[in-house]
């Protein structure tokens, strides 16, 4: 981002995959001047090769997905700013760097004035290049801009301490997301983040020093002005016309903020057949909805493929494994260069030299990079030619590497659990650099012990299970169904279990899409889709008794009006919606004219010809969300309340329509609904949660009063309809939740396998969710996640047979005490007791629910499970080996 | 269905949304072609730092 | 000062502080090489006998994190 000078020969980051060194052919001597060429001279593999040219390929694909992702809006043409010339002006972006311990001020929070002080007051301005049609084009909301500022506020104040000041400068604060409103909460409460409501006016730097004076403008009009050592610009995500072009030349439509183009029951299907989208190319959005609709556009794609799935991919040849039963260990030890990595620190022909004196090493080497293809086709050589039945590679870390290590080994015939890493490089040279002798003591100690734990691991069998081809979707609303489709559409027999007696869900109560379509048609084609498609079976008025077994293989209890059956089943989803607030304030209940915004969505339904009749129609928002004992914003609300406006004025356009709000959260390009409103005299006023408006009804009129926040003064208005925008409440289940072993969290929503990598699944195998069980969201977004949600489970369905890890826990029924511990301390529910046959009331270990931790095997109080991989002696091994001298 | 359908799909863009499409497609049986004009996959989110509102590291 | 230091025994957990020793490595952090990391599945795999044998082994230290 240039906040510092690279080298043209240049890696991008510190975790760059690949993590190799490429060259910047604008910057580089030889590629632009012809001179230089030292690395191509000083590179020990060989690796660089100056006569690469371009070439173009042509590939042939059934199916296209788009992820082209956006650029960071750039503020340099904003002269208010000065973005350009202060050097204390910063984007967002840069902001991210610098607070990055792998960025270029290694995580110190400094100014990057020359003085290059820490800062004491840092401000954020919000909606650069966001929601602006005077300075730029950009009228949509960016939608993450809010969070990341906040969060970038309380992480700077964890950096430098909570003496440093940092003020949030924004118009609407929008924290709609899962957790966001009590993260904005924290900052607020907890962590003393300011946010200060207005517009800023100009920046201007103090005379002689390089602060920054802010003037702004408060909501009532007031001008203030502050001065700051930081201005972090929180710049909104755009498209770049780069991407833009690309899109117009494969004919796909854009919108006007030149997002793709998409249907609100299509979410991921651009306007030309075949091609698909996700990511911010299909609307600006956070990481956990680009997952979402990456998998929607990953399933939307494979659907139309279903037929020749698996006639494209590779499979690799199985090597047959060779026995080590009775053989004494044989081990190799490879010790890795990692270039310079490792061996400008370490001195690696003494490891290895010193590796091969140890017990039972057969072989010991030194390798450049261990991990290169062709040292891992003559390692899987020397185990077969040496007869080699352990191996151990110090290297980098198990952790990324010890899979690939482990199919050398399969590839040698030996199992891959005859198999060590002593970790020489993360834990060593990189942390040693200044202390070579010690660190070469050190990896010959981490060698040691490696082989001295390799010489008693013994084979591991993985347990092959067949998966259930089958679906159950818990829930027929929206997105159940979105989910049910993309599974039959994917060729697996799908099953919906539905408590109530029609499909639909909340849409059946829904008028339009914000994107203007006809909610009930296109829900019934939905609905007719679902109904007649082959592997597609109903189950209506239908509960769930009783869930057993695990991932592949679940057998289900269902009780429909008295009759019971066993639904067995490979995966499940669970997508059981949510319900509207039952309001019980603002007099709701009192007065027809007082109603949910679902009741009047009905009027629209039912064409209700009183609509057109009214002489004024006030919304209030945020019923029941964003409060104490619902730290939550129900996310559809805002935009919902800004279409029945605008569609009452459609109506009538001389009815006075109010909406009263505490941020306006038209997130995306639904920003330009609210634009629109305004423009056709909408009117809106803000309230505060201490300043809630008030209902009464007095001699047969209906009057809200509310205090106007720009002009300060309180605000009488006569109105014929009140609706209320009310929260959004999950269909809390706890049954449900304690059958498939999936929690909740406390406002009763699913809490996903992780907050912004597993959206649409859980941290149990095999269980998967979507739609507004997960959180409040509008259609598009609940179909989307229907989808992914429907992506992951075919993911393991296509593999139709899964392998249970090898290092799992094993009881020895000879030494159990039957004292149950085990079977208590279990988070996993692996152990039980045996029912039958001579070990009877024994504990044993399901190989499929055990995930290896070995809680139990620390536990047990008669030594009698066994932790495979991990074992008692193994470890000791290890720790035995700590001591013995060099 | 038109015949001679190809089981293959390219994607276009290797940050989190490209991988993570790429990686559903090819565990659900089809080949996949990632395409990225840049010289390594992650894209924008490996620019950041931590990640809202977990503050999880972004890596 | 004398110029004696302590020989530790570590047993990391894999799925978080093993794991961040080794992003210590990636962040190029600088720390004394007296220590000797024993990657364990789970803190909860820790029993007291790995604690006790470690010091009779010759460790003036044993840190269990996870």
């Amino acid at each position: 981002m240039g906040i510092v000078k690279r080298k043209s020969a240049y890696v991008e980051y510190a975790q760059a995959v690949p993590l190799k060194y490429c060259i910047d052919g604008d910057s580089c001597i030889y590629i632009q001047k012809g001179k230089c060429g030292a690395c191509k001279k000083f590179c020990p593999t060989g690796a660089v090769d100056f006569d690469q040219k371009e070439v173009t390929e042509t590939l042939k694909v059934g199916s296209v997905v788009l992820a082209p992702g956006f650029r960071p809006f750039d503020p340099s043409k904003f002269d208010n700013y000065q973005y350009a010339k202060l050097p204390n002006v910063i984007t967002a972006m840069e902001f991210e760097r610098i607070l990055s311990a792998s960025g270029p001020t290694m995580g110190h929070v400094t100014c990057l004035s020359k003085d290059e002080k820490e800062p004491k007051k840092i401000a954020w301005f919000q909606c650069v290049g966001s929601r602006d049609m005077n300075k730029c084009d950009n009228s949509y909301c960016s939608g993450v801009c809010c969070m990341y500022a906040i969060k970038e506020a309380v992480i700077a104040k964890e950096h430098l301490g909570d003496a440093l000041d940092c003020a949030i400068f924004f118009m609407d604060m929008r924290t709609h997301g899962k957790e966001f409103e009590r993260f904005y909460e924290n900052a607020s409460e907890k962590h003393g983040v300011r946010f200060i409501r207005s517009k800023v006016h100009s920046v201007t730097p103090v005379t002689n020093t390089d602060d920054l004076e802010v003037r702004y403008v408060t909501e009532d009009g007031e001008l203030q002005t502050e001065i700051f050592d930081m201005i972090v610009l929180s710049v909104g995500l755009e498209i770049s016309p780069e991407v833009s072009d690309f899109a117009k030349q494969l004919k796909i439509d854009l919108t006007p903020g030149n997002f793709c183009q998409t249907a609100t029951f299509s979410p991921v299907q651009t306007s030309k057949e075949g091609i698909f989208v996700c990511g911010t190319l299909q609307g600006p959005k956070d990481i956990p909805q680009a997952i979402i609709d990456s998998s929607a556009a990953a399933t939307a794609a494979g659907e139309i493929l279903a037929e020749v799935r698996h006639t494209r991919t590779k499979t690799a040849e199985k090597v047959p494994e060779i026995s080590v039963t009775n053989e004494r260990p044989k081990i190799g030890v490879f010790v890795c260069r990692c270039g310079v990595n490792i061996a400008g620190v370490v001195d690696v022909p003494a490891v290895a030299e010193y590796a091969a004196s140890l017990p039972y090493v057969e072989y010991a080497t030194d390798n450049l990079y261990s991990c290169s293809q062709d040292t891992q086709e003559t390692m899987a050589q020397i185990i077969k030619d040496k007869n080699l039945n352990r191996v151990v590679v110090a290297a980098c870390t198990p952790k990324t590497h010890e899979p690939l290590f482990q199919e050398t080994l399969v590839n040698a015939g030996v199992n891959k659990y005859l198999f060590e890493m002593a970790n020489i490089r993360n834990q060593n040279s990189w942390v040693h650099k200044n202390n070579p002798e010690l660190a070469t003591k050190k990896a010959k100690d981490l060698v040691r012990m490696a082989v001295h734990k390799v010489a008693l691991m013994e084979p591991l069998e993985e347990a092959e299970l067949q998966i259930n081809p089958t679906a159950m979707v818990v829930g027929g609303g929206i997105s159940g169904m979105a989910a049910a489709r993309s599974l039959a559409r994917q060729g697996y027999e799908t099953h919906i279990i539905e408590k109530k007696s029609q499909l639909g869900g909340q849409a059946l109560n829904l008028y339009r899409t914000a994107k203007g379509e006809d909610v009930q048609e296109k829900l019934s084609d939905l609905i007719g889709e679902i109904e007649t498609h082959k592997k597609i079976h109903v189950h209506l008025d239908t509960e769930i008794t009783d869930v057993e077994g695990f991932v592949g293989n679940f057998e289900t209890g269902l009780s429909s009006n008295g009759t019971e059956e066993t639904l067995e089943h490979g995966i499940a989803i669970m997508a059981t919606g949510a319900t509207p607030l039952q309001p019980v304030e603002y007099s709701y209940g009192k007065d027809s004219r007082i109603v949910t915004a679902l009741e009047l969505d009905r009027k629209f339904i039912e064409n209700d010809s009183g609509l057109k009749d009214l002489n004024t129609a006030v919304f209030i928002q945020c019923v029941g969300s964003r409060e104490p004992e619902r730290m939550y914003c129900s996310r559809v609300c805002c935009t919902h309340s800004v279409d029945n406006a605008l569609q009452l004025k459609k109506l009538n356009p001389d009815m006075n329509v109010f909406v009263l709000y505490r941020d306006l959260r038209t997130y995306g390009e639904r920003e330009l609904l609210y634009k629109q409103a305004r423009e056709q005299g909408v009117i809106f006023i803000r309230y505060t949660l201490e300043n809630k408006p008030q209902v009464n009804i007095e001699n047969g009129k209906l009057l809200v009063k509310t205090v106007d926040h720009v002009i300060g003064r309180t605000l009488e208005i006569e109105t014929d309809l009140l609706a209320l925008a009310t929260a959004v409440i999950p269909n809390r289940d706890d049954k449900l939740a304690n059958f498939f072993k999936v929690p909740l969290n406390d406002d009763g929503f699913f809490v996903e396998r992780h907050a912004k990598l597993g959206p649409s699944e859980f941290a149990t195998d095999g269980v998967f969710l979507c739609g507004m069980a997960h959180y409040p969201k509008p259609i598009d977004e609940s179909i989307a996640q229907g989808q992914a949600a429907a992506s992951r489970g075919v993911t393991l369905l296509a593999r139709e047979t899964i392998f249970t890890s090898g290092t799992i826990a094993e009881t020895d029924p000879m030494l159990c005490s039957q004292c149950g511990v085990c079977v208590s301390v279990c988070p996993y529910s692996a152990p039980s007791f045996i029912e039958e046959g001579p070990f009877a009331e024994k504990a044993q270990i399901n190989p499929v629910l055990c995930k290896g931790c070995g809680l139990c095997v620390a536990s047990c109080r008669s030594g009698a499970i066994h932790l495979k991989g991990f074992d008692n002696d193994q470890i000791f091994a290890q720790i035995y080996a700590l001591n013995e001298a060099v | 269905m038109p015949k001679n359908v190809i089981g293959s799909v390219m994607v276009a863009g290797g940050g989190i949304a490209g991988m993570q499409a790429a990686l559903d497609l090819a565990d659900s049986g089809y080949y996949v072609y990632l395409v990225e004009k840049g010289p390594s996959i992650g894209g924008r989110m490996s620019q950041l730092d931590k990640t809202f509102p977990t503050n999880d590291c972004a890596m | 000062m004398s110029e004696w230091e302590p020989k530790i025994a570590a047993f990391l957990c894999n799925w978080c502080s093993y794991g961040a020793a080794d992003l210590a490595g990636v962040g190029r952090m600088e720390y004394p090489p007296n220590i000797r990391v024993i990657r364990i599945p789970c803190t909860g795999r820790m029993s007291p006998k790995f604690f006790l044998s470690a010091i009779r082994e010759g460790a003036d230290g044993v840190w269990v994190s996870g």
